[in-house]
């Protein structure tokens, strides 16, 4: 069962690599990486839609199975048609220095000990965390144990922490799991939460790797996975580490788009943008500030990439709202008279400001900001954009949290409580993707 | 002297990040119980509730402690035991109070005895196991 849980995602990611390949043929090796880290949330994200479709038309009758391995085979035969036909010079790696070699193996050793601690504690406690089953599961069970009446999951009777306004995205992938398995099984989300967590690690690798070097890549990728709570937030079995992929492929192809100008980049940055808030709220979030980035980033000839943004964003935002019709209203927005009130109410900026300060201003993010700031290199022009677009979009986001709980109608301390952690903890990757492409990079520090 | 430093905050950067990733892998060697065994055997206690309900769709309520008056009970257990008996039994939706005509208890016999003083005639009772019972409404309230 546990190979197998593995095996069923394959049909998925092959589908998400290659619909990327498809819409961006570029063919550099280290490219190439990127797609595969790109292509397993991808994926995952268009089987859950595709799942959710079905459910719309034909619930328990169509098999997601079918549709995926017919949808892969088609993209793999005009893939292998359309490259038969390029010039094909062959994939060769590039020739790596002593030092890079060093930094890419210990690198590498660091991400099979990531491994090992993943499925350590992952079998402590094979169910995940509260959210885990009193949300996230129990949607995946609802759904496939009667897909009929896959609806009964949004009803207003379940309780408000059970969250039955919760976008779909991981408990869909759970429930296809299930079906294609034909039975119910922990190894599933399991599955998910491992390929989603090894797929972000895999991401800070490449995606530096193409815009910076090797050893910079090797050298992110390390204090990704020393992150305090990274790999653990993988066992918990909820939906942040998705989200956290889902925000960082969309921050790292807009950044491409700035190096590059390719607009197929920033139509796959919107999808996976789109892809976010079907993951989580906090995604719509992400979804309502990232096209002000494109905007801010872009502010002369900001039409036409503000254009390809939102026709990326346009089916999974259309999912969105559909979904959304059928859910009870999110507790947040529950706020009613109390407001404005709360809005006006000056103690609550002060007492929000201090606590996330404690999240954010921990040893760690003060050493790596010194860090940063020592080692900055002279970005050229389009490195500077992308970087102005990182900053601006985690500026955002975490102005948005902030407004957020200025506004919750829950008890505040609780609130602050429950989530900071987490939700500081959605932005660490494009974080350290900033400032590994702000910090000088070790070949250059030392030839 | 800049250039110096900065190979040896490289080396520290790199060194001190190996050595968390090492310090987690230990710590994950040896990781006390979680609650997995308990959540196992709430889940096998709420398979037998779901085998002596009729009912496969639908609203079945929910009685525990909160409902007993002078009962004591701690507020979190009580409502890990109500969101784990919802992650049990979907897609039944579970909701607090006798709101419906099948009923999940979750009550010691003696706080059913209290609760049921109000109750009497009104529903049939079916143990289940331990403190669990089904509750099913004989006529309409």
């Amino acid at each position: 069962m546990t190979i197998s849980s593995f095996f069923i995602f394959i049909p998925s990611i092959l589908l998400g690599i290659l619909t990327i390949h498809l819409v961006w043929p570029e063919r550099h090796p280290l490219t190439l990486l990127l797609k595969l880290s790109l292509g397993v949330g991808l994926g995952l994200g268009i089987s859950s839609i595709l799942y959710f479709l079905i459910l719309q038309v034909a619930p328990g009758r169509i098999s997601i199975r079918g549709i995926q391995i017919i949808l892969a085979t088609n993209l793999l035969i005009f893939t292998a048609i359309r490259e038969r036909n390029r010039k094909w010079n062959g994939v060769y790696l590039p020739r790596l220095s002593g030092l890079q070699w060093g930094l890419a193996c210990t690198a590498l050793i660091a991400f099979v000990i990531s491994i090992l601690t993943f499925f350590n504690t992952i079998v402590s406690r094979p169910q995940g965390e509260y959210d885990a089953w009193s949300i996230w599961n129990r949607a995946a069970r609802f759904i496939y144990r009667d897909p009929e009446n896959w609806q009964a999951t949004l009803s207003p009777d379940i309780a408000a922490l059970g969250h039955a306004d919760y976008p779909l995205l991981v408990p869909l992938n759970v429930a296809w799991g299930w079906e294609t398995l034909g039975g119910e099984t922990l190894k599933v989300p399991m599955a998910q939460s491992a390929l989603f967590t090894f797929a972000i690690i895999l991401l800070m690798f490449s995606s530096l790797a193409v815009t910076r070097t090797i050893g910079q890549a090797s050298l992110a990728s390390a204090v990704l996975m020393a992150s305090s709570g990274f790999i653990l937030n993988g066992t918990n079995l909820t939906a942040d580490i998705p989200l956290m992929f889902f925000i960082f492929a969309s921050v790292v192809l807009m950044y491409l788009f700035s190096l590059n100008r390719n607009s197929t980049l920033l139509v796959l940055s919107g999808f996976m943008a789109g892809l976010a808030g079907w993951t989580k709220n906090e995604g719509l979030l992400f979804m309502a500030i990232s096209p002000i980035a494109v905007i801010i980033v872009f502010p002369k000839k900001m039409s036409l990439p503000f254009l390809y943004y939102l026709a990326g964003m346009a089916i999974p935002l259309a999912i969105i709202l559909y979904f959304k019709s059928m859910t009870p209203p999110n507790d947040l927005i529950n706020s009613g008279n109390s407001l404005i009130e709360k809005v006006k109410d000056v103690s609550r900026y002060w007492i929000i400001l201090k606590s996330l300060s404690t999240v954010i201003l921990d040893a760690h993010v003060i050493v790596f900001t010194i860090y940063t700031v020592i080692m900055q290199s002279h970005p050229n022009h389009s490195s500077k954009q992308g970087i102005y677009t990182v900053a601006t979009l985690l500026i955002l986001q975490l102005l948005g949290y902030y407004a957020i709980y200025v506004i919750t109608p829950n008890d505040l301390a609780w609130q602050l409580v429950t989530t900071q952690n987490r939700l500081i903890m959605h932005i660490i990757p494009p974080g350290l993707f900033l400032c590994f492409n702000i910090a000088a990079d070790p070949e250059t520090i030392f030839s | 002297m800049l250039a110096n430093i900065k190979k040896s905050l490289v080396v520290l950067l790199l060194l001190i990040n190996v050595f968390f990733v090492g310090q987690d892998w230990v710590a994950s060697t040896n990781i006390a119980d979680r609650g997995a065994y308990a959540l196992d055997c709430w889940e096998a206690q709420m398979a037998l509730v779901r085998d002596s309900l009729p009912i496969k769709r639908g609203v079945v309520g929910y009685i525990s402690e909160q409902d007993v008056p002078g009962a004591e009970y701690g507020l979190w257990d009580i409502e890990t035991e109500f969101f784990l008996t919802q992650y049990a039994l979907a897609p039944l939706i579970v909701k607090k109070g006798i709101v419906a005509e099948w009923n999940v208890v979750v009550l010691s016999n003696k706080d059913l005895a209290i609760w049921g003083k109000t109750y009497t005639g009104q529903y049939k009772i079916i143990d289940v196991e331990g403190k669990v019972h089904v509750l099913h409404r004989l006529e309409a309230p």
